[in-house]
């Protein structure tokens, strides 16, 4: 009880939380805590255990070891009490399609005991929040991706829950739909305040969240705000291309005394006060440059700092699209 | 009770949204009852008129015999093959929306056995459209027999189909298993014909095969055989004995009752097991 009492503004409490599918260790005894009303994010690459530790979370999974609490329930004793407690959106879109929108949010009602006479105007109420009133009677099955994702962002609202879950709430959509998205999601924080936790592996996405947990393997590599996480790094990254990468790196790193990584043919390296070095860099340097960039650190840098590789969103993106492939072809 | 009761109404609400089953659900029946039917039922007639008792059978029509085997057919199939529900809802991601809302394990079996019940039932009083083409006068106190009669046995089967998709998982296993077992025991219930005069071996499997006793219930009621000539009763094989012992329809109930409370029990005992 006192454990309670004395983190009562952490809404989720993880200790040494575990899973292992067979030989693999998905979730390597990982603890954290939310605060209530934050956003918090989970920012990994794909398979790093992300799915696995919300679904240990929202009573979906038994972990192997270690515990966690929502709303002071504990997921492995009050898992009722805790479902209660939660919205989800899964990766995966889990509407019945068969049936309109205000069938499929009348069924949660009914899931989830809402009073009969709060039922309507709760519906108007989350339908209103995504823009999806006049949809209210139309088959799920001829809504586009955006609006789906829409519906089930709604459809998790319904219940009001304390903490809403949502496991990279804008896979497979196109870049448009994934802005709009993210509106009503930080619509959504504003106005109902409620507790968020996502999981994505979009960089820019994780910006958006008061804080941001790295994991890879499995394991919790860092936890901040994305500031701090940016401001790990430290100065500026400077990035050029140039027509012999071997000898510029080689200058730069005799020269400047720096650490450089090469991806995809850029070279990057750290400095203090990138726009005074520049000038210099240019003037003096011996290797013909072809290209220049200065910019700010971002939590991809970060990334690449902890754990010695990029997120690569290139390769989660062709991975999203065969999911997305797998599910249109599940459908058929 | 309020979370059983919105799942198996999904399920109906889903029936009825799905014209193209709809109409599918008649082909079988109409099938077997207008095209198998008029074939045989010359054929039949003739068979009959060669036996002793010429007056007594002559009204034999097997159109008529076949309509209650008919209905069994429409009911098992349909609710046997609801639990493929459960499959397609796991492969189409809903049962999570379910799963991780706060309603019970067991609740979701029960809604979902209650709802292939419902479906079935309501199927089986659709084939009632046919009773024009077989000759049968049925009136509103045959109706109310059968309602209760069909939902026992249909509460029964879909319990058995929760079972198997709980144990297979996948809907080609599914429809294996349902290709093995439960079309030759349809095949073996007196469905389709007269079970006297059976072969020993064939007569065993009648006798252990639980459709059996669903179809005379079935027969029982729709036929209304207490008030048929004995003749004609012995010789469409409705006088269903079980080592000697007249089986009435309380047996049967009964029987069917015992089989529905096991079934249903194992479904749900695997069904939240598995979840």
């Amino acid at each position: 009880m006192n454990d309670i009492e004395s983190n009562f503004n952490n809404i989720i409490k993880v200790k040494s939380l575990g899973k292992k599918f067979g030989d693999l260790e998905a979730v390597k005894n990982i603890s954290f805590e939310v605060k209530e009303g934050e956003i918090f994010g989970f920012l990994g690459p794909n398979g790093a255990g992300k799915t696995t530790t919300i679904n240990m979370l929202c009573t979906m999974l038994k972990p192997n070891h270690g515990t966690a609490s929502i709303n002071g329930y504990s997921i492995l004793t009050s898992s009722n009490e805790v479902r209660k407690s939660i919205g989800i959106i899964f990766q995966e879109n889990t509407l019945d399609e068969k049936l309109t929108a205000n069938e499929n949010l009348s069924l949660h009602c009914r899931f989830y005991r809402i009073p009969k006479k709060e039922r309507e105007n709760r519906i108007k109420e989350v339908l209103d929040i995504v823009e999806l009133g006049d949809k209210r009677y139309k088959i799920v099955e001829t809504f586009s991706g955006g609006m789906k994702r829409r519906l089930e962002i709604a459809r998790g609202l319904l219940h009001y829950p304390k903490v809403l879950f949502l496991d990279e709430p804008t896979i497979g959509l196109d870049p448009q739909t994934r802005a709009h998205v993210w509106e009503y999601i930080l619509k959504l924080k504003e106005k109902a305040g409620i507790t968020m936790f996502l999981t994505t592996h979009y960089i820019d996405e994780a910006e958006i969240c008061n804080r941001v947990a790295i994991i890879d393997y499995g394991q919790l590599i860092a936890l901040d705000s994305p500031d701090e996480l940016k401001s790990k790094i430290g100065g500026d990254i400077v990035e050029i291309i140039t027509s012999d990468n071997e000898a510029a790196k080689k200058e730069i790193e005799t020269k400047y005394n720096k650490e450089v990584t090469e991806n995809h043919k850029v070279i990057s390296f750290k400095v203090d006060k990138g726009n005074r070095f520049l000038i210099s860099f240019i003037k003096e340097f011996q290797t013909p440059i072809k290209s220049i960039n200065l910019r700010r650190p971002t939590l991809n840098d970060a990334f690449l700092k902890l754990t010695g590789r990029q997120i690569r969103e290139e390769e989660a993106s062709t991975r999203d699209l065969m999911k997305k492939r797998m599910q249109m072809h599940r459908r058929r | 009770m309020e979370e059983i009761f919105a799942l198996c109404q999904r399920d109906i609400l889903r029936f009825f949204r799905d014209r193209a089953r709809l109409l599918s659900s008649f082909a079988m029946p109409f099938l077997f009852l207008i095209i198998f039917g008029s074939g045989m039922s010359g054929a039949m007639s003739s068979m009959f008129r060669g036996g002793s008792d010429y007056s007594s059978l002559a009204d034999f029509n097997y159109m008529k015999f076949m309509f209650p085997g008919i209905i069994g057919m429409v009911v098992f199939t349909t609710s046997i093959f609801s639990a493929l529900s459960v499959i397609q809802d796991r492969e189409f991601g809903y049962l999570r929306e379910i799963l991780v809302s706060p309603v019970k394990r067991s609740s979701i079996a029960i809604g979902k056995v209650l709802g292939g019940t419902t479906i079935a039932v309501i199927q089986g009083l659709l084939m009632f459209v046919f009773v024009p083409f077989t000759g049968l006068k049925i009136n509103l106190s045959i109706l109310i027999k059968l309602i209760p009669a069909m939902f026992l046995v249909a509460f029964t089967l879909s319990s058995v189909g929760l079972l198997i998709a709980s144990l297979l998982k996948t809907t080609t296993g599914f429809q294996m298993v349902i290709q093995i077992f439960i079309f030759p025991m349809l095949f073996l219930s007196g469905a389709f014909f007269p079970i006297n005069g059976l072969p020993v071996w064939m007569n065993f499997l009648v006798i252990i095969n639980p459709l059996t006793y669903s179809i005379d219930m079935f027969k029982k009621i729709i036929l209304e055989t207490d008030k048929l000539n004995p003749v004609l009763k012995q010789a469409m094989g409705l006088n269903l004995t079980l080592f000697g012992h007249q089986i009435t329809i309380f047996n049967e109930i009964l029987f069917i009752l015992i089989l529905s409370i096991i079934f249903v029990t194992l479904a749900t005992i695997k069904f939240s097991h598995n979840n």
